[in-house]
Parts: structure tokens; sequence; C-alpha cells
């Protein structure tokens, strides 16, 4: 009957736990039930399990001599170990994992395929390539009897002609204007650095020999650790060696991420936010690095998210912890930042700065000699996560306030904003094909949206503490049904597959889709009207009148109210199992295994069922 | 500046404020650095009467932060103060310092007792007295600074009360309002001394728990109320049985005229008529738990109030699943089983307690206290365990009213320390428009929203959140809130260095103080459509006498009606006023405001048929569930209905023990083993609901390991009644 506590913990020397010494990663691969998990589809085994060494604090730092638990001085943030991962020359995509004939898979297989290089590509025929496939998902998905995203298909056959970020300015447009084949490195070698900033940079003894030998279809992994950077061959023997470990003097990198445009065996675009503000763009090839954002001089809070803009060489969207989104250029140097006043009148109401994204810099402006490319203000507190639509049209944005918030960052505005049943959200993805948005938060729920109905369709209990990573398995979703995983503070990985036709709906429910007149208007109404504002253009003052009226309608239906529990469908996991005893920080879903990594530093690879039984399986689940 | 120090000098209570205040008036290199509490007051503008800008310390007695927390904590909760200073009625400022000048004269600083705090992680002990980031040092500066506001005196006598734990918050609630300075430190003696003279476990020196404190506070308090109301209706009809019905009308302008001559703007009216009643919608919810009999699959369902919930811990958990766990179904076997009266004995059964009704100040503690079996003690639990600074609850009943109400955590108690017997408390709090502040005793110093978090458990220093307050709030309060918080950084960031303006901190406060979930004039209002709900049952209850109804309390509510409705009116219309400048400056263009209006009419619209779509979806399933519903439900109602006449008697419980009437509530539902229960000889009502306390510890975990739950001594059972636990409920079926 009783459960016996773990040991107490009893204050160590002064209360403090002990300093770690400077090691280096252990690889061990630990066998037994409790490292391993099944689902429908077959059981998942642990691999490996590479220990992250955490470095010790940097000498110059005075050791803190029993810290008073109350003192008020702010610490800066630090995260747990984030995972980005990169894979060169991606393996041909078996097709026993691929349905071939849905529709996602095929979106899916031709994107890993690294093919959609919408910017570069003027060539006509290959956007219409990819038109129609992206068409051709549209149509089996509507056959596929979802009757719930009627709009949605048509959103995402006009999406696929997306313009590029930032298309329209003819101040941006013009830097790119050089060599395809050689990229732009960054100017500073930091293996040389005497920078305070970089503290110790250590290359793997044969760097060059281990890279020419690796596997090409191998996986990379950069990950960091404390103030430790480390870039990581996960396809090596001798994958616990890092091929190259950065020390950084004081600031925790929080985020990075890998460009998928430019990566080629001689060039990885990488960049990482910082705890100091600070933004470091990585060459990990030829050990190149600058630093954007010097000293906080754009930005001065620290950076809790960081992304590339698909199908940019360049540009790159980072989250500051004061609620603003700044989008950086690698090549261009930075400015001290101005806010320009170039507020949307027509979509920001002006009492009520929840809806409102406040473009204190438009990706439009003229001013685009230096950084940042833009500025848009969203919150008032941190931003937790963001993550680009799949059709490279909308951004969906989670912050502490408890907001998310989907924006045409195309057009720079605001479309929605949904609040988490309670408290901050943390992390958020988007389905494959771009119709559902995921979230997770600290009402330890993982929610999913619809962008087309906008509305929230489900909420999933499952974990026991704050979602800390949600993210899809493209490998085993099709058109009907969707594989997502969770990781959260309560060491548990959740995989759940979500059937927006088998959704158990609750009684109230019902009595809403029974609803009366002004219901049924109402919901229409809230469809996404696309076409009526795609050819708006910012701040026209020769808009027509019902123009205006649409902008309007907009404006007040982009906030959502919470919809109450006994109305809204729930989704119970399909697996729980308890991976890792620090909480689980990182969730990666690759094509034969999943990666999770915990705050401790654990870096482990599950390897996915195997493949004989794998289909037959799949289907089963699918079917259920 | 110089009148802010001014008013500091005029506080008569103290010495130290008028010699250190001249020192500063000029740039003295030597004269101490502001402290944080001190720049973020600065320029704060008039001071307010409701006290929602008072930040005070508490003087620490050696070992009384665990009083010092939890009183800090409940300050801070706006129903409350206003509550605690309004009933019986508001003490005028004379009264208040007539009672102030009774008061021993406070020896002089230093001769404080040491505090001894053995084994405390705190490392002022180990630091140099130089060290001025030192908590001790802070807290000896705050004490020079003062004013000190010595609370040896009390005035009891004034509300026509014993000296009690009420007599004495209230005191201290009082004076801190009504005196002229923002800063200071509370001296409560009084009230540790009326705490200790009543309460033995409270003797000594020791280390007390925070938890037990609160939740015998807020019991003695309800007696008190109780007890003080019994004593003025019987005073009362006395009264009236003398003067005959013509008097009537004089006591109720009597009444009104108290109402108007208080020394202090009141926000709320004064003296609600249902007493005890806002304390206990405050603080009170009411558990269901429903068991299943394995045998006969009959469901009992059984009401049991409760003031606070004491949650078990896990490991790396939330607050929101440890609220799951308490509600998860349980297995009433063996030695638990529970006794059926359908098929008569004990048989094995399902049992899962769930939340009926939820209050409006949800109080959770969290064990870090437990008894282990292998060290033969309480040890400290240093689970990982977050709290989210909003929180709804999932355990509610399918007939719980408003199931999806929304809570904002306003104070968390911290405990710090190893174990349970010794260690330090301390309160972070959020108040009203300052934002979080940390009280550590004598120390009072703001701190950022994230310093929250520091308390899950998982950081150095061995400190832990222990007690958490959620209040009730509305999405649109917190949209209100993080819109001036984003207003506050931009203003902030536009010019820095300058801090917020006096008009605007004014202006902030008004605000505030419609906001739905705390306005006092709100609750004010909802108090009174109360009682013309149920005064009605008031005259079939306690109260024989055919004219008495009309003359109590519940009469006295419509008359104080109009002047709140006025009151509110007027404080509409200034806001009216500002909104309109605020428009004027900001809508440049007559079209502008034009858009807006058309806007706001469209957003109307749809809100109203939002509103009339969710009417008929509510209608819709009330529908449905009364046809499913069967007869049992109807009864169940009935059983409902009978609670509220119960409650509305309690305050003139008459000749039955305030204690029996706290149960009546639950006992009125008559089902399942209630009946057996009943019949119980030793006050079985309470006995359900006791925790079983070891006599000597100060903490009640205990409770999960001990198995004979029903021998307990009847004292203990006061304390505890209310408090509860989910583990112990199994032992009550054995």
């Amino acid at each position: 009957m009783f459960a016996i506590p773990p040991p107490p913990r009893y204050p160590t020397a002064n209360g403090m736990p002990p300093t770690p010494l400077e090691t280096s990663n252990q690889l061990s691969h630990p066998e037994g039930p409790e490292y391993s998990f099944q689902s429908g589809e077959g059981i998942y085994v642990l691999r490996d399990d590479i220990q992250l060494a955490t470095p010790p604090p940097h000498p110059s730092e005075t050791p803190i001599v029993n810290p008073n638990p109350l003192a008020t001085s702010t610490n800066p943030p630090t995260s747990g170990v984030k995972l980005s991962v990169l894979t060169l020359n991606p393996r041909q995509v078996r097709s026993q994992l691929y349905k071939t004939n849905t529709a996602t898979s095929n979106l899916l297989r031709w994107r890993t395929l690294g093919r959609q290089e919408t910017m570069k590509s003027k060539d006509p025929r290959d956007a219409k390539d990819i038109k129609e496939i992206e068409k051709d998902a549209a149509l089996s998905s509507d056959a596929s009897s979802d009757k719930s995203a009627p709009y949605g298909s048509d959103a995402s056959t006009k999406s696929s002609n997306a313009p590029a970020f930032g298309e329209g300015n003819v101040a941006l447009t013009p830097t790119i204007s050089r060599d395809a084949l050689k990229r732009r490195k960054p100017k500073n070698n930091m293996v040389k650095s005497n920078s305070s900033f970089v503290s110790r940079v250590i290359p793997h003894d044969h760097l060059t020999k281990r890279l020419a030998e690796r596997d090409p279809g191998g996986t990379f992994a950069f990950v960091n650790i404390n103030r430790a950077f480390q870039w990581l061959d996960m396809s090596s023997s001798v994958k616990a060696e890092p091929l190259t470990k950065i020390l950084f003097t004081k600031a925790h990198m929080l985020c990075h991420d890998v460009n998928q445009m430019t990566k080629d065996e001689a060039h990885i675009d990488v960049v990482m936010g910082s705890s100091a503000s600070d933004i470091i763009w990585y060459e990990p090839i030829s050990q190149k690095y600058a630093r954007i954002n010097k000293n906080g001089v754009i930005n001065s809070t620290p950076v809790s998210k960081i992304k590339w803009i698909p199908g940019s060489e360049s540009l790159f969207l980072a989250a500051h912890h004061d609620g603003s989104l700044v989008v950086y250029d690698k090549e261009k140097e930075d400015a001290p930042f101005v806010p320009e006043d170039v507020i949307d009148e027509a979509i920001s109401i002006e009492d009520d700065p929840d809806s409102t994204l406040n473009i204190t810099k438009s990706v439009n402006s003229s001013n685009q000699k230096a950084n940042p490319v833009a500025c848009w203000k969203l919150s008032s507190q941190p931003i937790n996560d963001f993550a680009f639509s799949p059709n490279n049209r909308h951004l969906a944005v989670v912050a502490e306030d408890g907001y998310l918030r989907v924006i045409d960052y195309l057009k720079e505005t605001l479309t929605d904003v949904f609040s988490s049943y309670y408290g901050g959200f943390t992390c958020v993805c988007w389905s494959p094909d771009g119709k559902y948005i995921l979230t997770g938060g600290q009402d330890d729920l993982v929610s999913i949206w619809s962008l087309a109905d906008r509305q929230i369709v489900a909420r999933c209990p499952g974990h026991d503490s704050w979602v800390t990573a949600v993210a899809f398995d493209p490998w085993r979703c099709d058109e009907k049904t969707y594989r997502f995983g969770s990781v959260g503070d309560d060491c548990k990985l959740l995989l759940w597959d979500f059937n927006v036709g088998m959704l158990h709906r609750p009684k109230g429910a019902l009595a809403r889709a029974r609803g009366s007149v002004s219901g049924q208007s109402m919901s229409l109404a809230r469809h996404r009207t696309e076409s009526a504002s795609v050819n708006r253009i910012r701040s026209d003052s020769n808009r027509s009148q019902g123009m205006q009226d649409q902008d309007e309608e907009e404006a007040v239906f982009i906030n959502h109210p919470v919809e109450p529990r006994a109305r809204t469908a729930q989704l119970p996991p399909v697996m729980v199992k308890t991976l890792d005893p620090h909480p689980l920080c990182g969730l990666v879903f690759e094509q034969d295994c999943i990666i999770t990594s915990c705050q401790d530093g654990h870096l482990r690879t599950w390897d996915r069922p195997a493949r004989d039984g794998a289909s037959a399986n799949h289907v089963d689940v699918s079917a259920k | 500046m110089s009148s802010f120090f001014g008013k500091l000098k005029s506080n008569t209570d103290s010495k130290n404020a008028s010699t250190s205040s001249p020192a500063k008036n000029k740039p003295d290199p030597n004269a101490p650095q502001p402290t944080p509490l001190e720049r973020m007051l600065e320029n704060a503008g008039p001071l307010r009467h409701d006290g929602s800008d008072k930040f005070w310390g508490m003087e620490n007695f050696g070992n009384t932060c665990y009083c010092n927390s939890i009183l800090q904590s409940l300050y801070y909760s706006v129903p409350f103060r206003e509550n605690i200073i309004s009933y019986p009625e508001r003490s005028t400022a004379d009264s208040i310092a007539k009672a102030a000048a009774s008061a021993p004269p406070r020896p002089k600083y230093p001769p404080k007792p040491p505090q001894p705090k053995p084994n405390v992680a705190l490392p002022q002990s180990q630091q140099k007295p130089e060290d001025k980031d030192s908590p001790e040092y802070k807290k000896k500066q705050a004490l020079l600074a003062g004013p000190v506001l010595n609370m040896s005196y009390q005035n009891a006598t004034a509300y026509d009360m014993p000296e009690s734990l009420y007599s004495a918050v209230k005191d201290i609630f009082e004076a801190v309002v009504t005196n002229q300075s923002r800063r200071g430190i509370v001296s409560p003696s009084k009230l540790v001394e009326v705490l200790r003279r009543d309460n033995e476990m409270f003797r000594g020196q020791l280390h007390q728990d925070a938890h037990e404190f609160f939740n015998l506070l807020l019991n003695t308090l309800l007696d008190s109320i109780d007890d003080s109301e019994k004593k003025r209706i019987a005073a009362h009809i006395e009264a009236e049985k003398a003067n005959g019905e013509k008097n009537e009308y004089e006591v109720l302008s009597h009444a009104g005229q108290e109402n108007t001559t208080v020394s202090f703007p009141s926000l709320l009216p004064a003296a609600p008529p249902q007493p005890t009643k806002w304390l206990r919608d405050m603080f009170e919810g009411t558990l269901t738990s429903e068991t299943r009999c394995l045998t006969c699959e009959n469901v009992s369902q059984r009401d049991e109030p409760f003031l606070d919930l004491s949650v078990d811990l896990e490991q790396h958990t939330s607050v929101t699943s440890c609220l799951r766990r308490f509600s998860e179904e349980e297995m009433l076997c063996e030695r638990n089983k529970f006794h059926c009266d359908n098929c008569g004995g004990l048989q094995e059964a399902e049992k899962r307690m769930k939340i009926k009704r939820l209050p409006k100040v949800l109080t959770l503690h969290l064990k870090r206290f437990k008894y282990t079996e292998d060290f033969g003690r309480l040890q400290k639990l240093f689970h990982k365990v977050v709290y989210p600074y909003h929180l709804r609850l999932f355990n509610t009943t399918d007939e719980a009213e408003d199931p999806d109400r929304l809570y904002e955590l306003y104070a968390v108690v911290v405990h710090i320390g190893g174990g349970p017997f010794h260690g330090h408390y301390v309160a972070v709090i959020k108040t009203q428009d300052r934002g979080w502040l940390l009280f550590d005793d004598e120390m009072v110093e703001p701190v950022d929203r994230s310093y929250v978090k520091n308390f899950f458990g998982d950081k150095p220093g061995l400190a832990t959140a222990y007690v958490l307050f959620y209040q009730e709030t509305t999405i649109e309060a917190i949209r209100a809130e993080q819109k001036r918080e984003g207003q506050k950084r931009r203003a902030s960031e536009s010019a820095p260095g300058e801090t917020t303006k006096a008009e605007e901190s004014a202006e902030l406060h008004q605000v505030r103080s419609v906001s739905p979930p705390l306005s006092p004039v709100e609750n004010g209002e909802v108090k009174n459509l109360d009682e013309a709900l149920t005064s009605p049952v008031l005259t079939n209850g306690h109260i024989d006498p055919p004219r008495s109804p009309v003359v109590e309390p519940p009469s006295a509510a419509p008359l104080m009606g109009t002047p709140v409705n006025k009151k509110e009116k007027s404080r509409i219309e200034k806001e009216q006023k500002a909104a309109a400048k605020v428009a004027e400056k900001a809508a440049k263009k007559e079209k502008e405001r034009e858009e807006k209006e058309k806007r706001a009419q469209l957003h109307d619209r749809l809100a109203e048929a939002a509103r009339q779509n969710a009417e008929q979806m509510k209608w819709a399933m009330e529908e449905s569930k009364k046809s499913a519903k069967d007869e049992a439900d109807r009864r169940k109602e009935d059983g409902v209905r009978i609670t509220f006449g119960d409650d509305t008697t309690l305050p003139s419980g008459g000749s039955t023990p305030a204690k029996d009437n706290i149960f009546r509530r639950s006992k009125s539902l008559k089902f399942g083993s209630l009946g057996k229960k009943d019949k119980k000889p030793v006050e079985p009502d309470m006995g359900t609901l006791v925790v079983p306390e070891p006599v000597s510890t100060s903490t009640s975990a205990i409770d999960d390991t001990q198995e004979n739950g029903k021998e307990v001594i009847k004292e203990k059972e006061k304390k505890n009644r209310f408090s509860l636990r989910k583990k112990s409920f199994g032992l009550l079926h054995s």
C-alpha cells in the first residue's frame, strides 16, 4: 500500500549540488523491459543512450557559495537539451513505411527529399509540379470523408503558390545575387576566436576524416546542454564523441536550428539563440561563426526559439522573451533598432493587444540595410515556441500568456488567437498536411486545433505534468489517422492516434451541432475567409467598403473563447511510458527511430519496430 | 517625495521613522540606498483607502513565520480583507487610535527575542553582518526604518466580541489599512498571544505547520463570527421584545448611520447580513464521494464541505495531476470495506471523490511532509511539483455549477528547510496591481513574475511551495491584466527611468476594482441577491417570532443596496469619462471612431448571438439531463435545497453548538452510509471528516498511516475537521 518515497534529498555540502566536473559524453546500451515500449505497430527498443556531459561553470564565474533560495535577483533562463537534426542526403524512401497512395505521404516524401525550394525556383514547371502534388493531397483528403474542413483543401491548394517571405520588397530581393554553388560563410573563425563570448571550441581530433568516412545518409544532431553546444554524428560508431563541442563563457544556448535548404557536404548553416540575447550563426564544417544581435543591440532579452524561415537562405525568425518575434538576416550587420511606426490599423484593435500584431518593423519597410528585417510584438510575456506551417504561409506562436496565435506571416497579419484551457503554452507543431496545430501546455494537455475550422478539435489529457514537446510522426500518418507524440515534465512519452472521424464527442457538442440558425451562421462565419483578403494591400486607403467589413469581421473573430470541457472532445493516448528518470524536453521522429532528450542530458534513441510486420500493424491501428 | 516621508513622520507609532526620514530627504551619501520596495512605491500617488496598496512586513517573534506568511496571504485576498474589516462593522479611526493608545509600549529594538532558526537553509547566519543583500540585514533595516505597528493591544470590545483570533486579525488589518504609511512592520504580538493561549499545540517557540495554522485560523474565524452573530441576534430579539415594533425602523436607520460614519470610504456595504456566509463562500467547497458497492452496484453519494484540499505528491507531477489523482477511483477492500446499506454489511466498493461546489478561493496544501516507515518519522518530500499561474479543476461532478471555473494563483506559502520541525516560511503574493512580492517576515520585496516558479522543488536551497492559494477569476480579468502589463512595459520602455505616474496608479486601481472576480462592489451585490433568495428560508429557520425576520440583517440589505448602486454608478460614470478622454486622444480621425463603433456594434451583435446560442445549448443540455435522470436525482435536488436552508440558519444556531452547525449541510443529504454514520455515538458527523492526529506532532501527514482513525481526541478533531485528505477517507468505512 505504501509506495516508498525516494530517499529524501538532504542538503549537500552547502545546500548546493556538487559542482559537475568536466567529463566527456557517455554512451551506454541499457537493456531490459523498462527500456522499451509497445504501441499498436510493435515494440520500440532503446538503441542507445548518450549521456551528454554537463560542463562545469566557467572559471571566471565566481562560484556561488550557499545561495539564498529567496534571492530575488533574476537568473538567466536555461533550457533542457533541445535537438536539431539534419540528414544531408536522405536515404531513398522505403515504400513500406509510406502508404504510397496517400496524399500526406506524397507530400511528405517530397518534402523530406528537400526539393522544396519554392523561393529559388522561378521555373514555372517546377512550381506547377508542387501545385499538383498538393492538389492531389487536397483531393484525396476531400475524398476521405473529412467533412470538417471544407475550406482546408481550398486553402492548401492556393497556398502552394505562397510567395516567399519578403518577396514583394525590392529592398530585400537583390541580396541574393551571387554564385549559388559557393555559399557564403560567416566571417570569424571560431577555433581561433578570442571573443569573450566563446570560451572554448573543441573540434574532434579526426574531424575531417570522420566527415569524409561517414555515411552520407546518416543523421547529424546539434544539441545544447548548459553552456555547451555539441555537434554529434548519430550514425557514427563513436557517436558519443562530438564532432565539435563549443563551450560558451556565460551564455546558455536555448534553441537552435539548421537550415534545411542550404545544407550540403561542405556547408551547414546553424543558428542558435542564447540566454544572453545574442544569436550565433555557425557553420560547423569551416568552424566559422558570426554574432548577431551582439550584446542585445536589437533586442536585449533571451531568445527562446529560433528557426530558419522556410525557403529562405539567409532569413531566420527568433522569438525573444519580451514577447516579440524578430526576423534577422544572417548576412546583415546589426544596427540599433528604432521601432518604425507601421501598425496596421485595419487589423489591429487598439484596445485589445491580444488581437494585435504590433508591427514595429515591417518586412516591407524600405530600410533594409541592417538587421532586423522585421519585428513583430505579440505579447508582454515570453514566447515559448513557434512553428511554420508546411505550406509556408502561416506561423503558429505559443506564449507564456496562454495564447496560441496564428499569423499569416507573409501578410504580417494575425488571423486567430486561441486561449489555452489554463496556464501558458509551452510547445507547438503543425500536422504534416498543415490542417491541424498541436499545442502542449501548463494545463498538462495536448490540444488539437483546426486551422480551417478555426477552433479546438480535441483536448488530450494523459500527461501528469506540463507538456514540453509535441511532434507528429510523419511516417505513421495517413490521410485519416495522424500519429503524434508528446513528452513532458512527467518524464513520459505519450503516443496518440488522432482520427477526426473517430473522435469521441461529448454530449454537449451534439447540442451545438444541432444548434440554431444563429449557431449555423456563426460557425459559417468562423470559417477562414482566405479568398476575400488574399489580395488586400496593406494600408491601402482606397479600400472598398465591402473589404472593410470583411476586415472588421475578421478582427472580431480573431479572439476565440475557451471552449468548456463539457463540449470538447477528448482523446486518450495509445501509449504511455516513462522513458527517463528526468523530465523530458525534446522529441524527434526520424524515419528509423524516435529520439528523446531530457533535462539531465540523456539523449536516447529508440528503434522503431522491425519493419516486417510494420505495415500490417499499421493498418490495424488506423482501422481501430 | 517629501510628502511621502511627511506621512511617515506623522505616524504616531513610529519613533524610528521620524529619525530616519529627515536623513533621507537630503542626498546623504551615508543614507541607505532605497530598498526595492521603496523604489517601487516612489510616486505611488494618493493613498488608497481599501488597503490594497499597503505592503507591510510582519515581525517574527521566533518561529512565528508560519503565522506571518498565512496572514499576509489572507490580507491580499481582497474579499477576505474587505469582509474582515467590515464585519461586524468598520471601526472608526478614533476607536483604533484609542485602542492603540492602550497598547503597552513596545520594547525598544533590538531586545527582540533571538530568532532561533536551527538548520535553516538561509545563509544569513553565515554571512557577514555587513552583507547588505542578506535577508537578515534587510529585515533589520526594515525594522529600523519602520513604522512599526505594535499590535499588542486589542479592540475586541469595540466589535462587541470576545478577544479572539478574529478580533486580533481584524485589529491588525484595520491598523494597517488606516495607517498613513504604505510600508512598515506589524508586530502581531496580541495575535500570537491569543493563539498560544487558546491552542496548546502552538505554545512554545517551536516551528509550526503553516497549513495547520491556516486551518485552525479559518475554523476559529468561522466560530467567532457564528458566536458573535448569535449574540447579536439574541440581543436584538431582546431589544425588540422590549421596544416593540416601533423600534424596528430606528434600529435600521441607526445601522444606516453607522454605515455612513465609517472612518474610511468603503467599497462594501458594512456588516454583510450573512456573517459567516462570506467566509464560507470564499473558502468552502463541497466534495461528493461516490461509492459504488461492487456487490449490488448501488451508488451512494455523500457531500462533505472542505476548506482546503490536501493533495498527495509524486515526483515530477503537476498540481493538476495531483488533483486528478485525488479524485481517482479507489478500491475499498480488505480492511477498508464499505458498509453498504443496500446489501447490508461490509462489501467491496469503488469510491471516488469529486468536487461538487467550487470554492472562490481554492487552497491547496501540498503534502510535503510524509511519514515514512523506513525512517519512522516525518520526512520532507522534495518532489518537483509544478503549479501553473492559472488553474481549472478536472475533478468536478457533472452537476457542478461552473465546472470550468478559472482560478489564478495569488499566493504561495513557501517552506524552506529540510524537515517538518524546523525551517522557515515566507509568502510570495500577487498584489492587486503591484505584481508579485516576496513577504519574508519583516522584509517585503517586489519580485519578478517568474520568481514564483522557483519553488517547484527542483531548485537547490530546499525552498518548496507548501500552500497554494488560487482565487476565482475570469479570462477577461486576465486579459485586462496582461494588457496593463503590456502598457506598463511599453511605458517604461518609451520613457526609461520614469516610473508610473500617480494618476496612472489611481486609474489602474479603479479599473481593477470593477474587474469581475475581485470587485468588492459586485461581491456585495451578489451577496444581496443571495440574501434576497434565501431570506424567506431564514424566517423558517431559527428565529421563530413572526416579526423578527424583517428586522435582522437581511432587511438591511435592500437599504444598503441603493448607496452601493449610486457608488457604482458614479464610478462607472467616472470610468466612462476617463475612457472618453483616452478615446479622444487616441482617435485622430472621426472616421476611425466610427469604424470602432461599428466594430463594437458588430461585436455586440455577435456576442448576443453567441449568448443566445449558449443559452439554447444550456437549455438543450438541461432538457436532456432532466429526461435522463430519475427519481433519485430529484431527491438529491431536494437535498440541496435543504442544505441551503440550513446554511442560512447557521448564524442563528441557537442552542446547538456551532461545531455541529458546520456539518449540518452534509448531514442533510440522506444518502448511502450517512444514516449509519449519524447513529454513531461519538459525534459521528465530525468523525467522518476527522483526520487522525498524533497529539504531539505538528504535521498531519501521519494520518495516512494511522489505522484506527476513529479513536481521536475530540480537541484534535475540531482542528482539522475541514481539511480533507483522500487517504483518510478509506479508514472511515472500516
